[in-house]
Parts: structure tokens; C-alpha cells; sequence
């Protein structure tokens, strides 16, 4: 019973929320939007959810002095010192320049964030310059196409001698036929792959989602 | 020689990266402008602007953050400028919860430098968790998504929502788009369901995953990374200055692109032709 009543809930709502891409009535679309809205309640009760399971992960972690219990007391008070402030100055304050929230925002996250994604130039010269080999014909197209967008998509490529009229054409063509062929059989495969799974879990073939087995 | 290129290739990497530390900064010191030409793929997201009726009404979706912006904030304000200009009516949401600090500042400073009212000319509908039901729902029903705007009015009362009910009642929606969800996401879920007209900005990295939906038509337009803010910039600006306190950031920035990516295709060849040099010897000890 504990099974089945949730099978039978997802089999139906499974289906009706398919049909819905085929059945442009409004009476059918009045339901599937009470459908999402439900939907969105529960995604805004998830991060509920995540809070209270990031506290049942780590604040033993921290009591216990385990390994980097440290890092997890910071991530505690960042986390309650945010929540805290935000819900304090309510929807008005927390858009207030002045205040304290749009503060942690301002210079605490922005700053963190961007420093995280910048790095990420650093470690593409690494990489580059130490796994990027011509060792098979495979690697050296790869390389040289690499090469190619990488000069290209910036003016320099535009303005060099000789070559420099031709190398956005031939990016274009990187861009344009192999790369879309590649890409196009990778989506169509994932999305083949998805339909299989969603059919599965609408007949019940698949109950991971329920816990277990 | 052959010891000299071994440690050529072992070379401790923070050489590498003080290298591109100054690949970066030498250009923001020294600028150096090159001249670009304009993608096809700009210029019909362009186009697509250009085409919309004074006084019709955009969707923005505007779903990046901070790491984000250095990419996408040069797009995100030609583009308000753009519609801002053409008496275009902009309804903005976001599906990224750190957008709504970057977003609502820079929409608020360009509306002002255009004279727009808020709640008349522009409106932020604020953060909707969900993701691709965020997304779906948006194409649903936005009043039901969005029962009130960022501060709290009921959509019902805001005069720029007035006939807004769905997705497709907007002749364009602009998705500014930093990865998931994003315009992958707006693609997949209500695209093709409601056959709307969609343009995307995003970052680089996701360009390429995003080309194959424009050569299918289910992209009017897509600005890719930073080239593509600086293509779009050069658009919306070839005949105008940009608005008090903008400036055209990508323009700058692209031209400083040019030698952090030589940097890293030297790197690459040097690195190439040291391994090569050194590979028999290699192959002789086994």
C-alpha cells in the first residue's frame, strides 16, 4: 500500500502532465498550472529541506572537532548570519544598499563568486599547457580546432596577416557542421534517454524516487 | 637541450599562471583596440529587437550572478538601452536567486537615464525557485507564477502587466542566461510547446551547446560570451553613446581577451613541440 498509492499518483499525473503538451483546451491547462503550482510550493519547501539537511550534516561534524570542522563552522555561521539578516530587513531592506544583507552580498559573495569563476583562466593555461598533446590523429583535430576558436573568437584572430579574413569563416564552420552534428546526436540521445526514464517511472518500472529498492 | 625541455614541460605552474596574470594585465594597462566584425547570430538577436512595435512588451528572464557578469552584464545593459530606447516595455524575472542584486540596480539606473517609470514602463516580477517548473509555469501562467512583483504589489494592479497572462502573449522573451536553468531549460520546456520567439545571451562556455537551437529556428538570436556582448554593443551603440554611467565594457574587454587567448595557444604549442622533442628518447629508455 505505501508503494502503490504513490505509483498510482505518479501513473496518472505522469500522463496527464503529458497530454498536456497535446490537448491546447483551457480547462485542461487550468489543472496542469495547479499542477506547477504545487510544484513550485514544493521546490520553495526543498530549500527548507536543504537547510535542515545542511545543519544534520555538519553541525556534528563541527561538535565532534572532525576533519576540516573549521570550514564547516564558517559555512554554519555564514549560512545563519545571511538567513538571519535577510529575513530581519525583510523583502525592503534586503534590496537597501545601506543595509547590512545587500552589504554580505556586495563584498562577501560577489567577490568570493567571481574570484572562483576567474581562476578558472589560470588552471585552463595549466591544463593546457600539460594534457593538451597532439598524441593521436583523434587529439591533434581536437587541438587544432581548439586552437582555431580560441584565436578567432577574439579581434586578434580577425586581424591577422594573411589568414586573418578566412580564420572566422573556418571557425564558423567548426561551429556550424561539426560541432552541431555532435551536439545534435548527444541531445537527441539524452533526450531518447529521458523519455525512457520518465515512461518508467510513469509505469512504475522504475521506484528509486520512493525510497529503496 | 633534452633536460632543458623536460623541465620545460615540469615547469612549476605558477609560472603559468603569473604569465597569464600579465597576459591579462597589460592590456588593461597598455589597451589596444582591434576591429571586430559583427556574427550572424548577433545581429539577427538585433534584428529581433529591432523588429519589435514601439510599445510592445519583452520578457526578460535575467538568470546569471556575479561570476557571470563580467560576460553578460556588457549585453544585459546595451540591451536595456536597446528596448529602453525603442519605448519598449521590459516584464523581468529571474530563476537565479543571486540575480535580483545585479539586475534590479543596473534595470533601475538605465530606466531613469531613459525617463521610465517603474510598474508603467518596466517591472522585476523577483525570484521564482523551480527551475524547469518555474520555467513551464511561466509559460502557463504568469500571474499565477508571479502573484506580486519584487515589492509586493499584486501583478493585477501593475500597469505594464496588463494583458499578460502567459509566455506568448509577449512577442519576444530576451533570456540572459549564465548555465541551468537557463535558455537550454526555456528551449526545451515552452519553446516549441507555444512557438515563442526566444534570443539568448550567455556565457562562452554554454555557446556552443545553444547553436544548434538558433540554426533550428528555435533561437531568433544569440550573443555567445563576451565577443558576442562586444558585437552587440557595438550595434546598439554604432550611431549613440551608451547611457550616463555605462560604459561599453565588453568593447574593452574583448580587445583584452585577445592576448590572455594567444597566451594559451603559445602554451599549447610550446608545450606540443617540448613533448615532441623529448618523446623518442622517451621511447628509446622503455
Amino acid at each position: 500500500m505505501r508503494s502503490t498509492v504513490p505509483l498510482i499518483i505518479t501513473f496518472f499525473v505522469g500522463l496527464f502532465m503529458v497530454f498536456e503538451f497535446f490537448i491546447p483546451h483551457w480547462g485542461y491547462h487550468w489543472v496542469t498550472a495547479e499542477f506547477l503550482e504545487w510544484g513550485l510550493i514544493l521546490a520553495a519547501g526543498a530549500f527548507v529541506l536543504g537547510l535542515i539537511n545542511l545543519v544534520q550534516v555538519n553541525l556534528p561534524k563541527v561538535i565532534n572537532r572532525d576533519e576540516d570542522w573549521g570550514y564547516k563552522l564558517i559555512m554554519l555561521i555564514s549560512l545563519f548570519l545571511t538567513l538571519g539578516a535577510g529575513l530581519m530587513l525583510g523583502q525592503e531592506g534586503r534590496q537597501d544598499a545601506g543595509e547590512f544583507y545587500k552589504w554580505l552580498y556586495d563584498f562577501v559573495f560577489t567577490p568570493l563568486n567571481a574570484t572562483m569563476f576567474a581562476l578558472l583562466a589560470f588552471y585552463i593555461a595549466s591544463a593546457a599547457f600539460r594534457a593538451f598533446r597532439a598524441r593521436n590523429v583523434e587529439a591533434t583535430v581536437l587541438l587544432v580546432a581548439a586552437c582555431v576558436v580560441m584565436v578567432a573568437r577574439v579581434p586578434l584572430g580577425e586581424n591577422l596577416p594573411f589568414i586573418g579574413e578566412k580564420l572566422p569563416q573556418f571557425m564558423n564552420w567548426i561551429m556550424d557542421v561539426p560541432n552541431i552534428a555532435a551536439r545534435r546526436s548527444i541531445f537527441i540521445g539524452a533526450a531518447l534517454g529521458a523519455v525512457a526514464t520518465g515512461l518508467r517511472v510513469i509505469l512504475g518500472l522504475e521506484r528509486s524516487h520512493l525510497g529503496g529498492e | 637541450m633534452y633536460d632543458l625541455l623536460q623541465r620545460f614541460q615540469n615547469m612549476d605552474r605558477r609560472w603559468i599562471f603569473a604569465g597569464m596574470a600579465l597576459a591579462i594585465l597589460i592590456p588593461l594597462l597598455f589597451p589596444v583596440e582591434f576591429e571586430f566584425a559583427v556574427d550572424e547570430r548577433v545581429s539577427s538577436l538585433y534584428d529581433a529587437v529591432e523588429a519589435l512595435p514601439t510599445g510592445s512588451t519583452v520578457f526578460i528572464s535575467a538568470d546569471f550572478d556575479p561570476a557571470s557578469r563580467p560576460e553578460l552584464e556588457p549585453f544585459f545593459r546595451a540591451n536595456l538601452d536597446h528596448l529602453f530606447r525603442k519605448d519598449i516595455k521590459i516584464v523581468m524575472a529571474t530563476l537565479w536567486e543571486f540575480a535580483p542584486p545585479i539586475a534590479v540596480p543596473i534595470t533601475e539606473e538605465i530606466a531613469a537615464a531613459h525617463g521610465k517609470e517603474y510598474g508603467v514602463d518596466w517591472v522585476f516580477l523577483g525570484y521564482k525557485p523551480g527551475k524547469e517548473l518555474a520555467i513551464k509555469s511561466i509559460g502557463e501562467n504568469i500571474p499565477k507564477t508571479f502573484p506580486t512583483d519584487s515589492r509586493g504589489t499584486p501583478v493585477g494592479e501593475i500597469a505594464v502587466m496588463n494583458g499578460i497572462k502567459q509566455a506568448k502573449d509577449f512577442p519576444l522573451l530576451i533570456n540572459v542566461s549564465a548555465g541551468f536553468p537557463g535558455t537550454r531549460e526555456y528551449v526545451l520546456q515552452i519553446q516549441g510547446q507555444y512557438d515563442l520567439k526566444i534570443a539568448s545571451a550567455c556565457t562562452a562556455v554554454s555557446g556552443p551547446d545553444y547553436i544548434p537551437f538558433y540554426k533550428a529556428g528555435q533561437l531568433v538570436g544569440l550573443s555567445a560570451g563576451m565577443p558576442g556582448s562586444a558585437q552587440y554593443e557595438k550595434l546598439v551603440w554604432a550611431e549613440s553613446e551608451p547611457p550616463k554611467g555605462t560604459r561599453k565594457l565588453a568593447t574593452q574587454a574583448v580587445n583584452v581577451l585577445n592576448l590572455g587567448h594567444a597566451y594559451v595557444i603559445l602554451l599549447i604549442l610550446f608545450g606540443n613541440i617540448a613533448y615532441f622533442l623529448t618523446r623518442p628518447k622517451e621511447v628509446s629508455d622503455d
